[in-house]
């Protein structure tokens, strides 16, 4: 057989095997969705990585502050941290109950970023925390005893990925909170703050 | 153009070509789909491509070599063609098609896929080359050596020439 011959039989065998192909059904569904399943993963393992590095960085800073390391971590907002004994004031959950927006916050350098939803902490006098990271719901419980001894849990949350803003880290990081005016703010063991947060009104 | 429409005038077409590299109907479909995906991951860049089909076909091409290179790649048994669904023709032609057509699935993927994107798809062999990363004297070389596989099985060697099917009703 000659190479034309074959070349011939090659063509028509594949438009042959082409032909006999069954009709597609749902090819743009099936590969938008696909995509955007692909997409959304991703964004819940880079949520899942900001979440973790930032509850490593507030854990760090709490260690490194409690071996009464002379540095200061960086602090988002350009202020300063306080001292464990700046505000000293009665707190209890009746007193934090309302609704908290994110200041500062240590190792968080983009609290002011647009995220889907708003980055808020809720405390209600019944002693639960519900929220947003900025995507994704949180909500958890809270004490608070004697001279503003401060713990908090969390609850199971969605990792979908943004900007998170860390406050289960600040929470499960905080031994110690402080009320003043309009300001609640969250401090280490080490009694280095660890963020502050403004009454939204 | 919008990825619907794209998909609505091309899709079916990346499912043939999908099977006509891996002879799997089910394989295929997930090869469209994947290279549907990944191109509509970076549609704005594919659109604005000279030629987003070429564009995409290398996506599904590149995305079965791939394939076949995994471990857990099996070779799936090369379906056969469904006579019921080939579009009518002249009886021998059936018949001489499933000999080569069961052939081409003892050559390489690599041969395979040239012989099908230069005698399917109509590409040169410089288009070849750019499809799949390689010079065009390989895809030459490749393609060489995959006809010669081809003739040398038993239905395209002239030893065994009259056992085909057009010759036997001649």
């Amino acid at each position: 057989m000659s190479n034309t011959d074959l070349e011939d039989d090659l063509r028509g065998t594949f438009e042959r095997a082409a032909a006999s192909v069954p009709q597609a059904v749902d090819l743009t569904e099936r590969a938008t969705t696909g995509a955007r399943r692909a997409q959304r993963r991703t964004w819940v393992v880079s949520g899942a990585a900001a979440v973790a590095v930032a509850a490593i960085a507030v854990a760090g800073f709490g260690l490194a502050g409690s071996r009464n390391q002379p540095t200061q971590p960086p602090v988002a907002g350009g202020q300063a941290p306080a001292s464990a004994s700046a505000t000293p004031q009665v707190v209890s959950a009746q007193t934090v109950a309302g609704t908290w927006r994110p200041v500062q916050m240590v190792g968080a350098k983009t609290l002011k970023a647009a995220r889907p939803e708003d980055p808020v902490l809720v405390f209600k006098p019944d002693g639960t925390w519900t929220g947003s990271d900025g995507c994704n719901g949180l909500q958890g419980t809270f004490s608070i005893g004697q001279r503003g001894a401060f713990s908090a849990t969390s609850g199971p949350q969605h990792l979908v990925g943004c900007e998170n803003v860390p406050h289960t880290g600040v929470l499960h990081a905080a031994k110690r909170i402080a009320i003043s005016a309009d300001t609640l703010q969250f401090f280490g063991a080490d009694g280095r703050q660890l963020a502050s947060y403004a009454r939204a009104r | 153009m919008e990825f619907e429409e794209y998909v609505s005038a091309r899709g079916q077409e990346l499912v043939r070509l999908g099977f006509t590299v891996s002879g799997d109907y089910q394989r295929a479909e997930d090869l469209a789909q994947i290279a549907l995906m990944q191109a509509f991951r970076s549609w704005r860049k594919v659109r604005n491509a000279d030629d987003p089909h070429h564009y995409v076909r290398r996506i599904l091409v590149n995305e079965y070599l791939s394939m076949t290179r995994r471990r857990s790649f099996t070779e799936a048994p090369t379906a056969d063609l469904d006579p019921q669904r080939t579009v009518p023709d002249h009886a021998t032609s059936v018949a001489n098609s499933d000999d080569l057509w069961r052939a081409l699935a003892t050559l390489s993927a690599r041969e395979r896929v040239v012989l099908v994107l230069r005698y399917y798809q109509d590409l040169d062999d410089q288009t070849i080359a750019d499809v799949l990363g390689i010079k065009p004297s390989s895809v030459r070389a490749t393609a060489s050596r995959a006809l010669a596989s081809l003739r040398r099985r038993p239905a395209y060697s002239g030893a065994s020439e009259s056992n085909r099917v057009d010759e036997r009703l001649s």
